[in-house]
């Protein structure tokens, strides 16, 4: 405040209005802010992609990130991944799919997700499995909840296709359709419940 | 002269220009946002709406303030593209002469190693049309290729999220809690990285014994230490030796502390969205990292 007083007491001792003989505002000053003004138009122009709710740094155009989205056909392991992920099926198989002994069978090496026609897993997955089982020679009497409510053809098909092909567990079994899927939702309509081991065994493998 | 309509004129004007570009028109573009399709399996919404307890645990979670150490956003700062060759199927010749010919940085490919080792990152950090290039040339010589989009910045290096968060992230949150400081890791993907209920509990009730040296106060006051009695709680807490509480007495939760747990698990932004195109690695990375 006091500083003010002094600048400006020297400046007119004789007028107390100050003359303007050269304007108030220097050009220079308006050519400068004009300039910036442009160039931050500029700027604003080329990464704010028209205030377009989708897009977010570090895109600067809906185009740019429409060719980012690769189409084609998402990959089914992926989903399958995912699925198995949610947390569904890792809470009891595990993310390793070694399962726990006694308690939940492995998905690893089990003669059950290999088995190269796939009938017999959808039903387990589908419906849910209970009693006693054997996998890897092993015994186990335990439930596995219904997946079909669930899930839907596509991803349940995803999921199987993931525990067959999953290469980090050494699995290797043909991929699983949700065509698959479907037909066999359709033929078990009239089975409430889960299935057992027995009556999986009965059923003929490429049903 | 006077100069009150002018002033109150220029008051209005700006406030209601900052009222048109700070409220309506961000409510025009996202005020009616809902979930949508994600762009991996179009059959899945995403987001999905929290399950009721965890719904009530980011009532939990405001009230006790952990915004005030903790984010939610995680910042995508660019995107590299990857091409990796998958299988090279029967012809490599073919497939060399391919690669050259979609004029992607390849003059010549006459290293029979090239081909070793598949998946193969053979255009690390490329451009989207040479990808695109490179992808449409493997395909036609009757290999197997793959174009891989990754996120990039610190918050994903630092695997706090697998891409930048976006605003249908939220669109369940009321309110929503961004929160300003990161005293802490950032969470808005932490129920990817730790699934587990447990972990939050005993990470909640001693942080320094989940996470050597943690800054983390520990939050005992949403747990009860009663007597165990007869019949203990079967919702009781393990607790390491160091924490626990005196032989005959047990650890249990209060309700807010398992909502908060279940609010926690259920964070997770690692689905991919129009917004931020990505490709998932086959398999999720889950390291635990603390803020450094
Ligand atoms: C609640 C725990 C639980 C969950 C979650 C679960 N399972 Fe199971 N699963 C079991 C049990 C228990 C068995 C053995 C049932 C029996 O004893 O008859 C089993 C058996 C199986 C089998 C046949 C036996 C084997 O090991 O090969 C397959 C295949 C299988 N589950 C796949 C899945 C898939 C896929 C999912 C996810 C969609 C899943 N499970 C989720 C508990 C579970
Ligand atoms: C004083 C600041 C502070 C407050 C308040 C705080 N935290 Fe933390 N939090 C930290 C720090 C520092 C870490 C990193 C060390 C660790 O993991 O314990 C952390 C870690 C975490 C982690 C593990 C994240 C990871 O990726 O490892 C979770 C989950 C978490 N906090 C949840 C909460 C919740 C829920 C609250 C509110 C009840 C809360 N925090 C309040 C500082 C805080």
């Amino acid at each position: 405040m006091s500083q003010s007083i002094k600048r400006s007491a020297p400046a007119s001792p004789s007028s107390s209005q100050p003359l303007l003989k050269e304007p108030a505002f220097p050009i220079w000053l308006i050519v400068f802010l004009t300039l910036l003004l442009y160039a931050g138009a500029v700027y604003f122009d080329g990464h704010g992609s028209g205030f377009h709710p989708q897009v977010y740094a570090p895109y600067s155009s809906y185009t740019q990130l429409a060719d980012l989205q690769i189409t084609g056909p998402p990959n089914p392991l992926e989903i399958g991944f995912r699925v198995y992920h949610k947390p569904s099926c890792v809470s009891c198989h595990q993310a390793s799919g070694a399962g726990s002994p006694g308690q939940f069978p492995p998905l690893v090496g089990s003669e059950w997700v290999q088995e190269p026609e796939p009938g017999r897993i959808i039903r387990a997955v589908l419906n849910g499995l209970q009693g006693p089982i054997s996998v890897k020679n092993q015994q186990y009497n335990n439930a596995m909840v219904a997946w079909g409510g669930v899930f839907s053809d596509e991803e349940i098909a995803a999921v199987i296709t993931y525990i067959r092909q999953n290469k980090d567990w050494g699995n290797n079994a043909p991929a699983v359709t949700a065509d698959r899927v479907k037909a066999v939702r359709e033929k078990i309509k009239g089975h409430p419940g889960p299935f057992t081991a027995d009556e999986l065994l009965k059923i003929p493998a490429a049903d | 002269m006077n100069y009150g309509p002018l002033v109150f004129l220029t008051a209005f004007v700006a406030l209601s220009a900052s009222w048109f570009g700070f409220v309506l028109t961000p409510q025009i573009q996202i005020g009616r946002l809902t979930e949508s399709t994600n762009t991996l399996n179009t059959a899945e919404l995403y987001p999905k709406a929290r399950p009721g307890q965890a719904a009530q645990g980011l009532q939990v979670y405001r009230a006790n303030g952990c915004a005030a150490c903790h984010t939610q956003q995680t910042v995508q700062e660019g995107t590299s593209i990857d091409v990796y060759l998958l299988e090279v199927g029967t012809n490599a010749a073919a497939v060399a002469t391919a690669l050259v010919n979609a004029n992607v940085g390849f003059t010549r490919i006459d290293d029979p190693g090239f081909f070793l080792n598949l998946p193969k990152n053979i255009l690390p950090g490329t451009t989207i049309e040479a990808a695109k290039r490179a992808f449409k040339g493997a395909q036609s010589a009757g290999a197997k290729a793959q174009i891989r989009i990754n996120p990039q910045g610190p918050d994903i290096a630092r695997h706090w999220g697998v891409r930048g968060s976006v605003a249908a992230d939220y669109l369940f949150d009321q309110p929503v809690m961004l929160g300003s400081q990161r005293v802490g890791p950032d969470l808005s993907n932490v129920g990817a990285r730790l699934p587990d209920v447990n972990w939050h509990l005993l990470h909640l009730y001693a942080p320094q014994q989940v996470v050597k040296g943690s800054l983390m106060p520990p939050h005992r006051f949403l747990f009860n230490v009663s007597k165990a009695g007869q019949h203990p709680s079967p919702d009781a807490l393990q607790v390491p030796p160091e924490v626990a509480p005196a032989p005959g007495y047990e650890v249990v939760p209060k309700p807010e502390a398992l909502a908060l747990a279940a609010y926690l698990v259920s964070l997770n932004s690692s689905t991919p969205v129009f917004e931020t195109p990505m490709t998932l690695a086959s398999s999720a990375t889950s390291t635990n990292s603390p803020a450094k």
